[in-house]
């Protein structure tokens, strides 16, 4: 492969929903709602998407809630198939969205590292013996906690377990979607070097959060959502504004206490 | 790709087994107490009823483990994708892996389970011969079936919750419509054609005909399993195709 080739593109991008149109779930709200000919509508969520994220790139995905953040990371993983447009992703591994789902909370966290490790790509037993070492390292929990079953585990310790467990294996790309404000202080900051760490040696990023601070401290690159489309494309700052702008926030100065 | 697909399925099937009987302390037994509680209930409510049937215990069981099985499969799978929503929308996996890995996990329950009963009913007078074997190709078809109809309901079932309620709820009839504690020799005349017309009627007829005659399967009766079988199957994946984009905007 070219090692110019970009490891995300997406050309003129079009994402739309069967949906439910009143939330029917039950046979008895389809009876009653029945006088419409279908119950389903088609709601589109994101429209003419189109980006290139280069190998190495740490790149924001900031916008109102419900805007389509997610939506994206899951087009980008190719769990959505896009009506229009195209998407090409060149990468091996399959990439772990939100951290922490797949994780069975009756199982312990030993036996959830290795059903996460394997769903995401990682299958020989080698592999994936070689790798828990390094989570409980990196985790913290003892040999004791990764024996328990994951529901008597804090939500800190979770998100250490979902954390250890989806970056441990030195992914191609990582999407990451709101995760990183659990955990404590020491945790977190953790997670930022090994960010760093991963960042450094080629790993890509792609980044939801709501934190500007966050955000600055990791991503270059930022690309900002309203409305079904894309409002900005470049440097992080410039994203963060309009981020901030649709809020109608204008950013405070250094002046404004006095 | 074929083997990520394995790997996947072994996973999940693990993962399954490690939830079903993490915290049971009978564990594994459960399966097949199951089924054995059922013959006791059945052996001494019905047994009396039907004095013309020779080697009850033998008769039941040889239809009961594989309507337990069908129940059990079926149940399941009208559930998985709901179960497994939030792996779904938020991995690349191919979403009929969830419902094949539930029915290896079933199929290896029931594999598991048939080994004492194979001895219970060795103890009730089988014949215990090759021809047990038959059983074999049995399991596929009627695997087949039972995928067929979870897939269905499963697919259904993500866009109305109904179906996998009213699955539940009609489960129990269609056990007593099918001649498992009772021959359809009992069956008058005139109703008999109702039976003709319930797939089970011909999937038991050829359990009864390995494990309880002891003879061969009927070779007419083999075929049309393996066509309605077919018939069941392709509709299936055709309903899977046709919703299964729908699923990540509606789990």
């Amino acid at each position: 492969m070219n090692p110019n080739t970009p490891i995300i593109q997406l050309r003129n991008v079009n994402i739309s929903y069967l949906q439910n149109r009143h939330g029917v779930f039950s046979l008895k709200d389809f009876v009653i709602k029945a006088s419409r000919l279908s119950p389903f509508v088609r709601r589109t969520v994101l429209e003419d998407i189109s980006f290139k994220i280069d190998k190495g790139e740490a790149v924001g995905i900031l916008g109102r809630n419900g805007c389509g953040k997610s939506t994206l990371l899951r087009t980008i993983s190719g769990i959505i198939k896009p009506d229009k447009g195209e998407v090409v992703v060149n990468t091996r591994l399959l990439p772990l969205l939100a951290l922490g789902v797949g994780i069975e909370l009756e199982l312990t966290g030993m036996e959830n590292i290795r059903i996460m490790m394997a769903l995401t790509g990682q299958y020989s037993r080698a592999t994936i013996k070689k790798y828990t070492e390094s989570i409980r390292d990196f985790s913290g929990l003892s040999e004791e906690q990764l024996q328990m079953p994951a529901k008597m585990y804090s939500t800190g310790m979770l998100a250490r377990l979902a954390f250890s467990t989806a970056t441990a294996t030195q992914p191609e790309l990582l999407l990451v979607d709101e995760v990183l404000a659990v955990g404590d202080k020491g945790f977190q900051e953790k997670c930022y070097e090994r960010i760093q760490e991963l960042r450094s040696s080629g790993t890509t990023l792609v980044f939801v959060s709501h934190s500007p601070d966050e955000l600055r401290s990791i991503c270059s690159r930022g690309i900002c959502l309203d409305d079904k489309r894309m409002i900005f494309d470049g440097p992080i700052d410039g994203a963060i504004g309009s981020y901030l702008n649709l809020f109608h926030y204008t950013p405070r100065h250094g002046h404004t206490g006095e | 790709m074929e083997s990520t697909r394995r790997y996947l399925i072994y996973y999940l099937v693990y993962k399954n087994f490690q939830l079903k009987y993490k915290h049971s302390a009978l564990g594994f037994l459960w399966s097949f107490l199951h089924p054995l509680l059922y013959l006791l209930i059945f052996v001494l409510v019905f047994s009396k009823a039907f004095p013309s049937i020779a080697n009850y215990p033998l008769f039941v069981l040889s239809g009961l483990i594989f309507w337990v099985f069908f129940s059990n499969t079926t149940n399941q799978l009208s559930s998985v994708f709901i179960r497994n929503a939030s792996l779904i929308k938020s991995l690349n996996i191919p979403v009929n892996l969830y419902a094949f890995a539930e029915l290896v996990s079933e199929l290896m329950t029931s594999l598991l389970g048939l080994i004492p009963f194979m001895l219970l009913m060795g103890f009730f007078g089988m014949n215990v011969t090759w021809n047990l074997l038959w059983i074999i190709p049995f399991l596929v078809v009627y695997g087949a079936f039972a995928y067929s109809l979870g897939l269905i309901l499963g697919s259904l079932n993500v866009f109305l919750r109904d179906v996998a309620i009213l699955w539940n709820t009609i489960n129990p009839a269609i056990f007593y419509l099918s001649p498992i504690a009772y021959s359809i020799d009992i069956i008058p005349a005139r109703y008999k054609m109702v039976f003709l017309f319930n797939p089970f009627y011909y999937f038991f007829k050829i359990t009864r005909e390995i494990l309880y005659e002891g003879t061969f399967p009927d070779l007419h009766t083999s075929l049309l399993c393996i066509l309605f079988t077919s018939v069941f199957l392709l509709f299936a994946i055709w309903i899977f195709r046709k919703t299964h984009n729908g699923f990540i905007s509606n789990l």
